[in-house]
């Protein structure tokens, strides 16, 4: 809990933002996870619908049980909304207020860092590219379907799907 | 009615789907208070679609409406992600499932990328923004300093200069 809730009010730009420091809490810091559990949770929260954030359900459900997943759902909503919430008010008080210009075109570039920051966390949990490893079916795979979600208009659901089939022939062709 | 927005725009691209239930379908906002909503949900911290639920539902119908769509966003997916989460327990020694679980993840990650990108070729060429979008890359991403001081420092640092850069481009 007082790791995700801090997390929850610097999600700025979405939940992909904290997934680098999601890693390096739960599997570096507290040791709930191991690298291959985390990235396991990452796949399914990737793949199942609503908010990845969803992450932090699942992490909380392996630490300590249902109520574990509860507080974690929580602790990683409830801050960020009444943030929202009260922000909202004030948004629309102050209209024309340059400060609102100035904390849109900050707030920006931090959140981009941060984006490519979950990315590197990732590949590295999942063993795709690290100091010692370079795995070229992961590497080709993670670059694909950005390709391909970047210059066509597939559903990121498809393609998700498209992946776990191609995995599954693969691994039963005894190829990975 | 909130729990039923959630509901049905729960599932692919959430956003989307509450464009279409919302403005179009039941004309509860406009345009232009819908895009004032999408700015702010992703302005301010929160994943996306919740946000931007808790504003229309702000909109519509006050605190109570708020809550409603938040809760209608978040429960539907929340369940759906433990039952994933308990067929993975259940099946994880499997090692076709293993090999599934890997690729999804660096599909995943592909998706991720593909975002960055869009919204990198979308950011200004101007060399204050993109000096501080590296920083936090490499001390978050590749130096794996805690995320919460360097975005302490970043944010404000980021919004001052900002603000600065606009009233030196007015000539202030």
């Amino acid at each position: 809990m007082f790791v995700f809730v801090p997390l929850s009010l610097l999600s700025f730009g979405g939940g992909q933002a904290i997934v680098a420091d999601i890693q390096y809490q739960t599997v570096t810091v507290q040791g709930w996870l191991t690298n291959q559990e985390f990235t396991d949770m990452y796949a399914i929260s990737r793949a199942a619908p609503g908010p990845s954030t969803l992450i932090a359900a699942l992490i909380g459900w392996q630490v300590s049980g249902f109520w574990g997943a509860v507080v974690a759902t929580l602790a990683i909503y409830i801050p960020s909304s009444i943030v929202v919430y009260a922000a909202s008010h004030l948004w629309h008080k102050h209209a024309d207020s340059p400060w609102r210009l100035a904390i849109e075109r900050g707030l920006a570039p931090v959140a981009l860092g941060l984006i490519f920051a979950g990315i590197v966390a990732v590949l590295r949990a999942a063993h795709i590219l690290d100091a010692n490893t370079v795995d070229l079916l992961g590497l080709a795979t993670v670059l694909g379907s950005a390709a391909l979600l970047y210059f066509t208009k597939i559903s990121p659901y498809l393609l998700i799907s498209l992946v776990a089939v191609l995995y599954g022939s693969l691994q039963y062709a005894g190829v990975v | 009615m909130f729990l039923n927005i959630g509901l049905t725009s729960f599932g692919g691209s959430s956003m989307a789907w509450l464009y279409r239930q919302v403005v179009e379908r039941r004309r509860l906002m406009d345009d232009q208070q819908f895009m004032t909503g999408l700015t702010i949900a992703q302005v301010l911290p929160g994943a996306n679609p919740v946000n931007l639920a808790l504003y229309v539902g702000m909109q519509i119908r006050g605190k109570v409406g708020a809550t409603l769509a938040a809760i209608g966003m978040v429960l539907p997916a929340f369940i759906v992600i433990l039952l994933l989460g308990l067929l993975y327990r259940a099946y994880s020694d499997i090692p076709m499932l293993r090999a599934i679980l890997v690729g999804m993840a660096a599909s995943g990650v592909g998706t991720t990328l593909a975002m960055g990108i869009t919204v990198a070729t979308r950011f200004p060429r101007q060399a204050v923004p993109i000096l501080i979008a590296l920083i936090t890359f490499v001390t978050v991403g590749i130096l794996r300093w805690s995320m919460v001081p360097v975005v302490i420092v970043l944010i404000p640092l980021s919004v001052a200069l900002a603000w600065w850069l606009e009233r030196r481009r007015k000539g202030v």
